[in-house]
C-alpha cells in the first residue's frame, strides 16, 4: 500500500475517535478540559502560520483573542448581533489592525520583533482596561462583559451542554489544520519558509517575502479572533487581564515552540502534551505547594529546549514515518 | 550520547506524569469516606493576591477544624467536614474550569470563593447551573447577588454598602468633632473593584455636597506613586478615600508620609488597608488612618478575642474582616447541614436560604445574626471603620464605629493632627 | 512651574534605578542576543538577598552590597553555565537563538515560584533602615533620599562599566564578541567563557539595583514581573549595549511617569511608555545610543 495512502487511512482513526468522543466521555469536566485543550490547540495552530512558518516570534496573539472576544460580545450585548456574525467583523478587525502592525515590524530582527508585538499587545490591554467607552460602544473597562446563559440556541452560539461547543471547537480546529496542510504544500509555504530561513537569497531570487509574512499574519489573526469569539461564548465573562494577557500570549508561543513550530503536527502535540501538564499538576499540586505547578511547567520548557529545540513532533514524526515505511514496504508479502 | 539517554528520560517522565496524574484525576471521587461533607474552596493560591487566598485558607481550616472536633454534622450521623481545595490564580477561567472539576469529578456537595470578584462571577454561574450551593465569603462586587441565581449566598456586605458607609461615618465625624469637611479626593486601584468604588463614590460624594477635587485611578502594580502622591497632595483635598491592594497600600501610605501630605483624614476601604503586613510594613506612616473592615480585633463579641489568639498563635497574624468571613461561613455551612440533614443540594440549599445564625463560635462578627435576603445577601452583614493608632500596645487597629461598637475608653482622632 | 520641576527630578531619580535595573539587561542582551525574560526575576533575587542580607545582619542597606555583589555575580555565571550555555552550542548555526528566550521564561518561572514555595508570598520592608522615609527639602521641593542614593549608584555603576568594558582586556573581550562573535572566536576569545561573565555582570548589576530599592519598595516574589517590561522598553530606548543610554532610557521612562500623571490619570501613562516604545522601534530601532548591529 502506497505510503501516502496509508498516511490517510491513519488519519481515519483519530477522526473516528475525535467525532465520538462526546457520545463515550459523558462528564462534563473532562469535556470542558477537553473544549479548552482543542481551543488551545487551535490557537497554536493559527499563531504557527506566522510565528512557524514565516518564522518569527510574535509574543503578543492574545491582541487578537481580545479583539475577536470584544468585538463579538459587544455587539451582541449592545445589537443583539449574532456571535457568529460578531466573530467575522471580529475576525476582520483583528486582519487590519494585525497588518497595520505587521507592516513596521517584520522588517525587524527577531528579538526587537519579538518585543514589539508584546509592546502592542500590553498596549492594548492598558487602552482597553482604561476605557469603558469606545465611541458607542461599551467596553467596561476592567470590569469586563459579562454574558448571560439566557439565549440559547444555534444561532446565538449559546448552550447548556458542552457537547455542541465541543464540536464547533473540533470543526475549527479541523478547519485550521486543514489549512495549514493545504498552505505547506503550497507556493506561499514554499516562499514563507524560504523567507523564514534566508530572506535575502529569497528575494534575490524573486519571491516578496514581506508580502508572504503580511499574507500569514493576516491569516493569523483572523482565525486567532474567530476564536476569541468561541471563548467568550463559552466562559460567558470577559475582562482585559484574561482575553488580552501576556500569560497566554507566552502560552501559545510557548506550546508550539515545544511541540515544534513550522511543523503541522507540533502545536497541536505541544498542546495535547503541556496542556494537561500545567492543568493538572495545577490541581494536583496547586492547594498544598502553590506555585510548585509553575515550577514543573518552566522544567519542563526548559528541558525540552535543551534536548529537542524544533519541538517533540520530531522525534515523533520520524518514528511515524518510520513505521509507515516499514508497513507500506509490506505488499510484497501478502496484502 | 547523554542526550539520547537524558531524551528517553525526558520521555518517560512526562508521560509517567500524565498517566500518573490522569489516574489520580481520574480517581478522583474514589476515596469517598461514607460519611463526609466535601467542601469545595476556590482561592487565590498562586499569583499576585496569593497571600490572601492563604489567609482565607488558614481561617476555613481552623472553623472546620473546630467543627469535626465538636463531632462534625450530628445530623448525618457526625459527619465530617472535608475541604478540597483548588487554585484559581486569581483567572476567571482557571475558576470556572476548577468549579467544573469539583462538581463533577470531585463532586463536592458545596462551594466557596473565590475573593477576586472577577473570578466570582462566572464561577458561580458554573455553580448555579448545576445547582450546587455556592457560598461567598468575601468578594463585594453588587453583581454577584444580583444574577438571579438561587444557589448563590453571599456573607460579605455589598460594595454599595461599603461606600454607602464610609460617606455616613464621614457625616458622623464631622458632627462629632464639629469639623466641617468640604473636598473629597478618590485614589482607587483600576481594577473593577477600584473602579466600582469610584463610581459610587461619586454619586454619594454629590449627594452629600463634597466637592470632589481629585478622581484618580492607578495601576495597582506601580513601581512609584510619589507622582499620584504629589497630586494628592497639590489638589489639597480635606479628606482622601483609598481602595487598594496591600502592595500599592503600604507604598502609598509611606510616600504620603514622605511627602508630608497634610490631610484632615485618610478613609481606607479594607482590602490591602487590612491585609496583616500592611501595620508591619508602614508602622509610624499609617498612624490615624481609618479603614472599613468586616471585623476587626477587638470586636465587642464573646469569643472573638480567643479566637483571634488562637488563629495568631497558628499562623503568625490577626484574623481580619475576609478571614473572618471564610470562619463564619463555614459554620453557616454546618449549622445549614444540621438543618437540612441530608446532603441533597435542593435541601442544603434550602437551609441556606433558612439561616437564621445569631449564636455559636462563628459568631464572632460584629453583626448579630446571618440571615440572607431572597437574592442570597447576608443581610445584616455590616462594616466597621476602625482607626489606627498607638494607645500604649503598639500600632493596633480599634474599632471606632457605629459608635455602638467603639473600642472602650477610646476616642477616635479626627481630624488627623498636622505633623 | 516649580512642580514640574519636582516631578521631573523624581523621575530623573526613578529613572535612574530603573536603568540601573536595565544596565544588566542591555549588557546581556548586547553580548548574547539574548531577551532574557527572567531578568525581573533575577532582580527579584537580588531583593531578596539584600533583604534577608539587612534583616538578618542589621547592616545598612548598602553595606550589604559586598555581599549581594559577588552571590549574584557567581549566581549568574553558573546559571549561564549549566543552564543556557548547552542551548547556545545545540544552535551554534542559527542567528538568534529563539529557543534561549524560552529557557529563560522557564527561569523566569521557577525563580519566582521556587522563591514563593520558599519564602511564602507576604509583602517585606524593612522598618528599621537609616535611609527609610528620609526627604530632602530643597527650596520647597522634597526629594526622597533612598532615591537619591540610588541615582548616585546607578551612575556609579554604570560609569564603572562603561570603564571595564572599554579599559580592560576582558572588556575589551567582551564587546568584541558581542559585535561579531565568529571573529572575536578566530582571535582566540573563548565564547562562552565571555558569555558566561557577561551574564554575571548582569545579574549582579540586577543585585545592585535591588540593594537600592529594597529601603523603600516591597519584597515579594512577584516583585520582578514589574521591572521586567519596563527593562526591555528602557533597553531599546536607550540602545543595545549602551550604559548611558539604559540609564538615560530608564530617565525618560521614569520622567513619563513622574509628569505624566500631572496631565491625565495615572494609569494612562503605561500606554505612552508603550507608545514611545513603539515609535522607537520603527523609527530609530538602535535606540538613542546603540551601534547599528547587524546580526
Amino acid at each position: 500500500m502506497k505510503q501516502e495512502r496509508l498516511q490517510v487511512l491513519s488519519l481515519l482513526p483519530v477522526v473516528v475517535i475525535a467525532f465520538g468522543l462526546p457520545l463515550v466521555l459523558r462528564s462534563p469536566t473532562y469535556l470542558h478540559i477537553i473544549i479548552l485543550l482543542y481551543f488551545y490547540a487551535y490557537l497554536t495552530t493559527s499563531w504557527n502560520l506566522v510565528g512557524g512558518f514565516a518564522g518569527v516570534l510574535p509574543l503578543g496573539h492574545a491582541a487578537f483573542v481580545g479583539i475577536g472576544a470584544y468585538t463579538s460580545t459587544v455587539l451582541s450585548l449592545q445589537y443583539g448581533i449574532s456571535p457568529w456574525l460578531g466573530m467575522i467583523i471580529g475576525g476582520v478587525l483583528a486582519t487590519i489592525v494585525g497588518i497595520i502592525i505587521g507592516l513596521p515590524t517584520f522588517k525587524m530582527r527577531g528579538a526587537y520583533f519579538a518585543l514589539a508585538t508584546i509592546a502592542f499587545a500590553e498596549g492594548f490591554r492598558v487602552i482597553v482596561e482604561n476605557i469603558d467607552y469606545l465611541g458607542p460602544f461599551n467596553l467596561n473597562g476592567p470590569r469586563g462583559l459579562e454574558i448571560s446563559p439566557l439565549n440559547v440556541g444555534l444561532t446565538n452560539l449559546m448552550f447548556n451542554s458542552k457537547e455542541p461547543y465541543y464540536y464547533i471547537i473540533l470543526v475549527m480546529l479541523g478547519g485550521v489544520l486543514a489549512l495549514t496542510y493545504l498552505i505547506s504544500r503550497s507556493k506561499l509555504g514554499y516562499y514563507l519558509q524560504a523567507g523564514g530561513e534566508e530572506p535575502e537569497a529569497a528575494m534575490s531570487l524573486g519571491v516578496n517575502v514581506a508580502r508572504c509574512k503580511l499574507i500569514a499574519m493576516a491569516m493569523s489573526s483572523f482565525l486567532t479572533a474567530l476564536a476569541g469569539t468561541f471563548y467568550a461564548q463559552f466562559t460567558l465573562y470577559i475582562h482585559p487581564k484574561s482575553v488580552i494577557s501576556l500569560d497566554l500570549s507566552f502560552e501559545i508561543a510557548f506550546i508550539a515552540l515545544i511541540g515544534g513550530r513550522g511543523s503541522i503536527a507540533g502545536p497541536i502535540l505541544g498542546a495535547l502534551l503541556l496542556r494537561p501538564v500545567s492543568d493538572l499538576s495545577r490541581i494536583y499540586f496547586g492547594s498544598t505547594l502553590p506555585g510548585l505547578h509553575l515550577v514543573i511547567f518552566g522544567i519542563v520548557l526548559i528541558l525540552v529546549m535543551i534536548y529537542q529545540p524544533r519541538g517533540l513532533q520530531e522525534p515523533l514524526t520520524r518514528a511515524y514515518h518510520k513505521l509507515l515505511e516499514r508497513l507500506a514496504v509490506r505488499p510484497a508479502v501478502g496484502v | 550520547m547523554m542526550g539520547k539517554r537524558v531524551n528517553r528520560l525526558l520521555w518517560c517522565v512526562v508521560t509517567g506524569l500524565l498517566v500518573g496524574l490522569l489516574v489520580s484525576f481520574a480517581g478522583g471521587s474514589g476515596m469517598t469516606a461514607e460519611n463526609v461533607v466535601k467542601i469545595g474552596n476556590i482561592e487565590p493560591l498562586s499569583g499576585p493576591s496569593a497571600a490572601v487566598g492563604l489567609q482565607g485558607k488558614n481561617a476555613r481550616e481552623m472553623a472546620v477544624e473546630e467543627i469535626n472536633a465538636a463531632g462534625g454534622i450530628k445530623s448525618l450521623g457526625g459527619a465530617k467536614l472535608v475541604l478540597i481545595y483548588a487554585d484559581s490564580e486569581s483567572k476567571p477561567e482557571k475558576g470556572v474550569a476548577e468549579a467544573e472539576r469539583l462538581i463533577n469529578t470531585e463532586k463536592v456537595n458545596v462551594l466557596t470563593g473565590c475573593w477576586n470578584s472577577a473570578v466570582t462571577l462566572p464561577t458561580t454561574a458554573v455553580a448555579e447551573r448545576y445547582g450546587i450551593p455556592f457560598i461567598v465569603p468575601v468578594s463585594v462586587n453588587d453583581k454577584i447577588t444580583e444574577q438571579g441565581f438561587k444557589n448563590v449566598f453571599r456573607i460579605a456586605a455589598k460594595d454599595s454598602w461599603w461606600t454607602r458607609d464610609q460617606f455616613v461615618f464621614l457625616k458622623d465625624m464631622e458632627k462629632e468633632f464639629n469639623v466641617k469637611v468640604k473636598t473629597v479626593a478618590f485614589v482607587y486601584e483600576n481594577g473593577d473593584w477600584g473602579k466600582g468604588f469610584a463610581g459610587q463614590w461619586k454619586e454619594l460624594a454629590k449627594k452629600g455636597g463634597y466637592e470632589v477635587v481629585l478622581d484618580e485611578p492607578y495601576p495597582s502594580t506601580s513601581t512609584d506613586l510619589s507622582p499620584v502622591v504629589q497630586k494628592i497632595k497639590r489638589a489639597e483635598p480635606d479628606v482622601l478615600l483609598l481602595v487598594s491592594n496591600a502592595a500599592d497600600a503600604i507604598l502609598l501610605t509611606n510616600t504620603l508620609a514622605d511627602y508630608k501630605v497634610k490631610l484632615k483624614a485618610i478613609i481606607g476601604s479594607g482590602g490591602g488597608h487590612a491585609d496583616p503586613s500592611f501595620l508591619k510594613a508602614t508602622g509610624q506612616n499609617a498612624r490615624y488612618i481609618f479603614d472599613l473592615v468586616e471585623w476587626e480585633t477587638d470586636v465587642n463579641k464573646p469569643g472573638a478575642k480567643e479566637t483571634n489568639e488562637k488563629f495568631k498563635k497558628r499562623y503568625g497574624y490577626n484574623l481580619a474582616g475576609e478571614s473572618v468571613d471564610a470562619y463564619v461561613a463555614m459554620y453557616v455551612l454546618a449549622d445549614a447541614l444540621e438543618r437540612a440533614g441530608s446532603l441533597e443540594p435542593a435541601k442544603i440549599r434550602k437551609a441556606l436560604a433558612e439561616t437564621n445564625l445569631t449564636k455559636g463560635p462563628g459568631m464572632i462578627v460584629a453583626y448579630n445574626a446571618v440571615q440572607f435576603d431572597k437574592t442570597g445577601q447576608n443581610e445584616h452583614a455590616a462594616l466597621v471603620m476602625v482607626q489606627i493608632n498607638d494607645i500604649g500596645h503598639g500600632m493596633e487597629r480599634l474599632t471606632v464605629w457605629p459608635k455602638g461598637a467603639r473600642h472602650a475608653g477610646y476616642t477616635p482622632v479626627f481630624p488627623m493632627p498636622q505633623k | 512651574m516649580l512642580y514640574l520641576l519636582e516631578d521631573t527630578i523624581n523621575g530623573i531619580l526613578m529613572g535612574s534605578i530603573y536603568g540601573l535595573t536595565a544596565l544588566g539587561l542591555t549588557l546581556i542582551f548586547g553580548v548574547l542576543k539574548v531577551i532574557n525574560f527572567a531578568h525581573g526575576s533575577l532582580l527579584m533575587v537580588g531583593m531578596y538577598v539584600a533583604y534577608w542580607a539587612v534583616a538578618l545582619t542589621g547592616l545598612h542597606p548598602y553595606l550589604a552590597l559586598i555581599l549581594v555583589v559577588p552571590v549574584m555575580y557567581l549566581f549568574g555565571y553558573y546559571l549561564q553555565d549549566i543552564v543556557i550555555k548547552p542551548i547556545f552550542k545545540a544552535e551554534r548555526e542559527v542567528r538568534e537563538p529563539i529557543t534561549v528566550i524560552i529557557v529563560t521564561t522557564g527561569l523566569w518561572y521557577i525563580l519566582d515560584n521556587v522563591t514563593l514555595l520558599l519564602f511564602g508570598p507576604h509583602y517585606r520592608t524593612i522598618q528599621a533602615n537609616p535611609l527609610r522615609g528620609k526627604m530632602l527639602e530643597l527650596g520647597g521641593m522634597l526629594i526622597s533620599v533612598p532615591k537619591l542614593w540610588g541615582f548616585v549608584t546607578a551612575l556609579i555603576t554604570a560609569a564603572s562599566i562603561y570603564w571595564f568594558l572599554q579599559r580592560t582586556r576582558l572588556g575589551r573581550a567582551i564587546r568584541a564578541t558581542s559585535l561579531d562573535r565568529d571573529a572575536a572566536s578566530l582571535m582566540g576569545i573563548k565564547q562562552y567563557k565571555v558569555y558566561n561573565i557577561a551574564f554575571g555582570i548582569g545579574t549582579a548589576t540586577a543585585g545592585i539595583a535591588g540593594v537600592t530599592l529594597v529601603p523603600f519598595y516591597n519584597v515579594f516574589p512577584s516583585v520582578g514581573v514589574l521591572f521586567d517590561i519596563k527593562g526591555f522598553i528602557i533597553v531599546v530606548l536607550g540602545g543595545l549595549g549602551s550604559m548611558g543610554g539604559a540609564l538615560l532610557g530608564g530617565m525618560i521612562v521614569g520622567v513619563i511617569e513622574s509628569v505624566g500623571p500631572q496631565f491625565m490619570a495615572a494609569t494612562w501613562t503605561e500606554a505612552i511608555v508603550y507608545g514611545l516604545f513603539l515609535l522607537f522601534l520603527f523609527v530609530k530601532p538602535s535606540g538613542l545610543f546603540g551601534v547599528r548591529y547587524d546580526w
